[in-house]
This record gives structure tokens, sequence and C-alpha cells, in this order.
């Protein structure tokens, strides 16, 4: 992995590779779908190597596509929506290239944090801080869209 | 008496049948014309794509979808890394910093 995973920054190496040893590993080929909008949530994923592209659908040309609109790279997460109600995907996911991943399922991720809350808590402050960048990104873009409609209302 | 009653009679007739006529010529126009402020949307800035306004030379029947999704993916990626820089220093110079992508120019 070229980067240390963000959701387990702050734990000790010991800590960290008893988390590792929770996940098992996925591996997509190019074009496969890893999750869709709106489906369950039970999985965080960890990208060890390759590229995978967050979509949302929207009607371009009378037709519904998948627009990108996020990316993630090793070492980065996804899929915190395993940990937060009401755990459904809110973007699809799928792997522009050979991409592989380790996936944590929300009830080992749970069971361990209840042996380990000292390291589930500093998990869950980094799967908070990765909302809280994702709100404010998100809030950003919203509000450059609004000024541009309000430039146009006032043209 | 029996004349006042004739007349009273004819009258209540007369308004009625008029009554009828005014009902079936306002139920034949078109609903936009029956009630033109049905249409909150006209005036308002949009929000969606649907509601947009087409711009010359760049509608969805000029650029093809192909190009269009390139041009979006362009877009997210521009107003994401502009997004992400008000993340890490917030202001309002920041927040509105101009962009390159060819859907605002």
């Amino acid at each position: 992995m070229a980067r240390e995973p963000e959701f387990l920054a702050g734990l000790d190496d010991r800590a960290a590779t008893d988390v590792l040893a929770l996940a098992r590993p996925v591996r997509l080929e190019a074009g496969d779908v890893l999750f869709c909008l709106g489906s369950e949530a039970s999985n965080l994923y960890l990208v060890e190597r390759g590229l995978v592209a967050l979509t949302m659908p929207l009607q371009v040309g009378g037709r519904e596509e998948n627009v990108l609109i996020e990316e993630r790279i090793p070492g980065q997460t996804l899929g915190w929506s395993t940990l937060i109600p009401p755990h459904r995907f809110t973007l699809t996911a799928a792997a522009p290239v050979e991409t592989e991943l380790l996936a944590f399922a929300r009830d080992t991720l749970v069971q361990y944090f209840d042996r380990r809350p000292d390291v589930g808590y500093v998990i869950s402050r980094n799967v908070a801080a990765l909302v809280g960048q994702r709100l404010q990104v998100f809030q950003a873009m919203w509000l450059r869209q609004m000024q541009r409609i309000v430039n146009q209302a006032h043209a | 008496m029996t004349l006042v009653l004739t007349l009273v009679g004819l009258s209540v007739v007369l308004t009625f049948v008029s009554a009828v006529l005014l009902a079936s010529v306002l139920r034949d126009e078109p609903p936009e014309r029956s009630n033109p402020r049905i249409q909150p949307d006209a005036g308002r800035p949009a929000f969606f794509g649907y509601d947009v306004p087409r711009r010359r030379g760049n509608t969805a029947s000029t650029v093809p979808v192909e190009v269009l999704l390139l041009q979006l993916e362009r877009h997210v990626r521009l107003e994401h890394a502009a997004a992400e820089s008000f993340h890490l220093s917030p202001t309002a110079a920041a927040l509105h910093m101009p962009t390159a992508s060819p859907l605002i120019h």
C-alpha cells in the first residue's frame, strides 16, 4: 500500500495489525462494481491497489448516466455508511482499473470495538474526520453552484 | 302579478343558461391560459438540469453525450479541487475561486 491507511491513523503498529487481520481481501477487475447506490452497506473498504470511482446518477441527454463524484486511491477508505445508520450506500462504487481492497465487515468491526474500545474510539474519530471532510467539501461545492445561480438570476 | 312572475322566471332561466355557457367556455380553455399563475418556475432561478435554460451552441442536441460526460467529469474534478482548497484554507476568496470548467464558460 502506497500510504498509511487513513482510517488507521493514530493507532500503534500492533493495534493496526490486529485491525487489518479482521479484513478479507477483495479483488476487482476493470469495470467491476463494488456496490450500488441504495444497497445495504455492510462492509467498510480500504483501497490497497488500483482505483475506485464513486459515482451518482444524473440525467444526461435524456438518459441516466453515472457521473464521477470522487475517486479513492490506495490508503483511502470508502463505505463509511457501513458504520453509520441507516447503513445504505449513498454512491455507486466501481473499479475503472484492476483493483485490490480490504473489506471489513460491520459485525466483525463492532465486535472488535467492543473488546477494544480504545481502538474503536480512534477509528470512530478517523471515520468522523472522513465524514466531516466529505460534508465540508460538498457544502463548498453546493455553495459555489448557488453563487452561480444567484449570478445568473441577477445577470 | 302573472307578468311579474313570468319575468322573474325568465330571469332565473337566462341566468342559469349564462352560467352554463360561461362554465363551458372556461373548461375549453387550456389550463395554462386559464390560470397563468400556475407557472411559478417561469422566472425563477433553476436548481436542476431540467430547469436550466439551454445555452446557445452548447445544447444536448449539438454536444454528444460522451463529450458532455467528459466535460461533466472535468467539471466535477475542478469543483472538487476548489472545494478541497476551501476546506484546507476556508476564506470567501477560496470558496468563490474561478473555475476553468467548460460547463461554466
